[in-house]
């Protein structure tokens, strides 16, 4: 109501932020659990004065560093722009609720910059006790980094007394902050397993590419307990409504829940099988093949944790459209083209009424939907509706549809919107 | 349309707006250093073999080597900003980011593919050939950036020109109707090309004085680059000054008479920035230039308020008091600094060993 909206059509629905930000937490996790990996597996290397083991830390590092500095990074700042972009509200009340907790995080994202440069380029240079320090510097700046973004993220989720109190520490270590801190970091070193096979998976020497194909399978299954132990803490921690609406009410999250299932059997199966002495080839194979069951597994996740969200961006305090909930009541009375700051068409003729519908689809219906595109399509969900069952939605939105926002305008509004459906997307 | 009707209200600030100036100001005199390093030394890295041919690759390989850190420390030091300048101006930034969405959003992209072509030349051995095009590619890459970044602050900066959504609203403007765009954009390359010159003047300078003996050339092309390119960015300057609006140099108005202080400020230490550079002291020429760079850091402070004074004060943002997170960061800010600082020390401190 407040910015201009981005007439995103065919990506819109959720589909930009949903591929951005899969791509970046699954790379961001691996900079955490990663990290981890590197500092412990080299401690091993060097106790047990096994050089073939140290250039693998060498050469994963490499990789790390590639990986996690620029896509990991960049893909970061990537999410901030998409979230300004197709959310602006939202986004500003998160920076500004937050400051401080993202200039705390920024400080630590300097801190793992400056460590994991050292640490790459002075294996031979340092001293094994500084070299090893610095390793765990870079993981204690990452875990932290973690341990502030998953403040900023669960709150989203999980507001808790902030709605009421507007204090940063109540929105801060809100309902679901440490079920969810455990879940990311025990994730985080899953990840870390994960990848650990891709460039084990690559070594000549089939001794040590066996040894640490299997030292790999560890870090992925021994967490992976403890990680369904954090699932079951955080699916507790829900306030009972968002469960209700993830697990009962919202039969599109169906699938990611079935996906999030399979997933977690492929992987601990995958996990047994990467252990086994195989030919280097189909251990690359099998090692990219995780590789992506890892990332759908923390897609499905992702799209669960944004669906429980529905129908608000910040729960309990702002829909997905960023109208307040607050505001709601004086919206619907005074209507959606009155209140709203970028509208062309605020009185509403015959001349305009296509003009004004689409305006109004803009505000209401594109934060959710896309036009054509591959999530949440309008044009689809209108034509497999008759205009008798789109009334219908309209009319139940927010009451038996509870992942929908109630409509916000007045009734004359909820008939030019109609109508521009009608008329424009049933085509 | 009225553009005041435009501009989206504000969210409340948790604390007084002048702590999250002063950190604006500071980091983006941090990211702009970085920032001028990495553009500039990448600059002069593709442009020098096209005169100089395969004699300027063993400066090349010294670029080559940076390049990946100064990329990674600019796109670090260019988040606090960004951050900073979200929670003061949020309202004009957001809405300028949106009606030039697809460009804003393709830096990410763009930066991505700068960033591993950068590693790319990093990592080849013959800087030449191939080399010569992933450099140049990274380059221009980073000047379309460099673009759109201008454009950006133009557009946030006149919300006159917001108007536009309405005939465009997928993401697709640019602000060419400003006067200043062009100039701006110029004078801010120079300035990276300058500074990148005597970045690496200052670089060998420090390889010298620790034992190495193979930088004097490099040190004189350094000091060559940026006096020339800081002559000529006096020229770009003053194209820059004249198509500004007049209120925001107009001595009569506070911010006027603070702007040409600061300018006036900035021409005085440039001065014997260069003529140190010139007679071979590079120290005396880099803390010159630091100080050109801090002042029109802040001379570009007061600009963006005399544009946005018809529509905004900083003093007009709702304000409502919870300074415990102010703490905790300033608290994690002086921890950092001492982390990378040891860091820094054990490296230098360290002998190489292979």
């Amino acid at each position: 109501m407040n910015y201009p909206v981005w007439q995103l059509e065919f990506l819109g629905g959720g589909f930009l932020i949903a591929v951005i930000a899969i791509i970046h937490v699954y790379i961001a996790q691996f900079a955490v659990g990663g990290g981890l990996f590197l500092v412990l597996t080299e401690h091993l290397a060097r106790r047990r004065n096994d050089q073939g083991m140290l250039d693998f830390v060498r050469r994963h590092t490499k990789f790390f560093l590639l990986l996690t500095m620029v896509a990991g990074a960049l893909t970061g700042v990537g999410i901030w722009f998409t979230i300004s972009l197709l959310n602006p509200a939202a986004t500003s009340v998160l920076i500004h609720t937050f400051v401080f907790a993202w200039g705390t995080e920024w400080t630590f994202f300097v801190i793992e910059i400056v460590s994991l440069f050292i640490y790459y380029y002075t294996f031979d240079r340092l001293s094994k006790r500084d070299h090893l320090i610095i390793g765990w510097i870079y993981f204690g700046a990452a875990w932290m980094s973690l341990f502030v973004i998953n403040g900023i993220i669960d709150f989203m989720l999980t507001p808790g007394a902030w709605i009421e109190n507007n204090s940063f520490w109540s929105g801060f270590f809100n309902p679901t902050f440490w079920p969810a801190l455990f879940f990311r970091t025990f994730f985080s070193i899953i990840i870390a397993g994960l990848f650990g096979f891709m460039t084990a998976s690559f070594l000549r020497d089939k001794k040590l590419r066996t040894t640490m194909l299997r030292y790999c399978a560890k870090w992925l299954l021994v967490p992976f307990i403890l990680f369904l132990g954090a699932s079951w803490w955080y699916r507790a921690a829900l306030p009972p409504h968002i469960e209700v609406i993830i697990f009962q009410k919202m039969p599109q999250l169906r699938p990611f829940i079935t996906l999030f299932m399979v997933c977690s059997s492929l992987l601990i199966l995958g996990g047994l099988v990467m252990a086994i002495r195989m030919p280097s080839g189909l251990s690359r194979s099998m090692a990219a093949v995780m590789l992506v069951i890892g990332l759908m597994y923390f897609g499905a996740f992702e799209f669960l944790r944004e669906g429980g969200r529905r129908p608000y961006i910040i729960y309990d305090y702002m829909y997905s459209n960023a109208i307040l909930k607050k505001d709601m009541d004086l919206v619907a009375e005074t209507g959606v083209l009155t209140q709203a700051k970028w509208i062309e068409h605020r009185r509403v003729t015959p001349y305009n009424v296509q003009a004004a519908g689409k305006e109004l689809f803009n505000l209401l219906c594109l934060s959710c939907h896309s036009v054509g595109g591959p999530l949440n399509d309008i044009r689809q969900q209108i034509r497999m509706s008759s205009p008798e069952e789109l009334n219908l939605i309209f009319a139940t939105m927010g009451r038996e549809r509870p992942y929908m926002p109630p409509f916000a305008g007045n009734e004359f509004e909820k008939q030019v919107l109609i109508n521009f459906l009608n008329t424009s997307m049933r085509k | 349309m009225d553009a005041v009707s435009l501009i989206p209200a504000p969210d409340a600030i948790p604390v007084h707006w002048f702590w999250l100036h002063l950190l604006l100001t500071l980091t983006t005199f941090l990211h702009f250093i970085a920032m001028n390093i990495m553009l500039g030394t990448g600059f002069i890295a593709f442009t020098s073999p096209f005169w100089r041919g395969n004699n300027v690759m063993p400066l090349n390989a010294h670029i080559a080597k940076t390049l990946p850190y100064t990329i990674a420390f600019t796109i670090n030091l260019g988040v606090a900003p960004l951050l900073f300048l979200q929670v003061l101006y949020g309202q004009f930034l957001y809405t300028s980011s949106i009606l030039m969405a697809v460009y804003w959003l393709s830096i990410v992209g763009l930066l991505i593919i700068t960033y591993y072509a950068a590693y790319i030349y990093r990592l080849m051995d013959n800087r030449g050939g191939m080399a010569h095009l992933y450099i140049g590619a990274a380059v221009l890459l980073l000047l379309g950036i460099s673009f759109l970044f201008s454009n950006n602050v133009s557009i946030m900066q006149m919300p006159e020109s917001w108007i536009k959504y309405f005939s465009d609203r997928t993401g697709w403007l640019l602000n060419f109707s400003d006067a200043a765009l062009i100039p701006r954009y110029l004078h801010f390359i120079a300035s990276a090309v300058a500074i990148g010159g005597l970045a690496i003047a200052l670089y060998f300078e420090i390889r010298k004085r620790r034992g190495a003996t193979d930088g004097e050339e490099w040190i004189k092309l350094g000091c060559k680059w940026f006096t020339v390119t800081t002559i000529i960015n006096f020229g770009i300057g003053f194209w820059f000054l004249g198509a500004l609006p007049e209120s925001a140099y107009n001595p009569s108005t506070p911010g006027g008479k603070i702007f040409f202080i600061l300018v006036v400020g900035s021409v005085a230490t440039i001065i014997p920035s260069v003529a140190s550079a010139q007679t071979g002291r590079i120290f005396a020429a880099t803390f010159w230039a630091l100080a050109t760079v801090l002042l029109m850091t802040l001379a570009r402070d007061i600009l963006r308020l005399t544009y946005l004074k018809p529509f905004f004060n900083l003093s007009d943002l709702p304000y409502v008091p919870q300074y415990s997170s102010f703490i905790v960061f300033l608290a994690a800010f002086v921890f950092g600094i001492y982390l990378v600082g040891w860091m820094l020390k054990t490296v230098w401190n360290s002998k190489e060993v292979a």
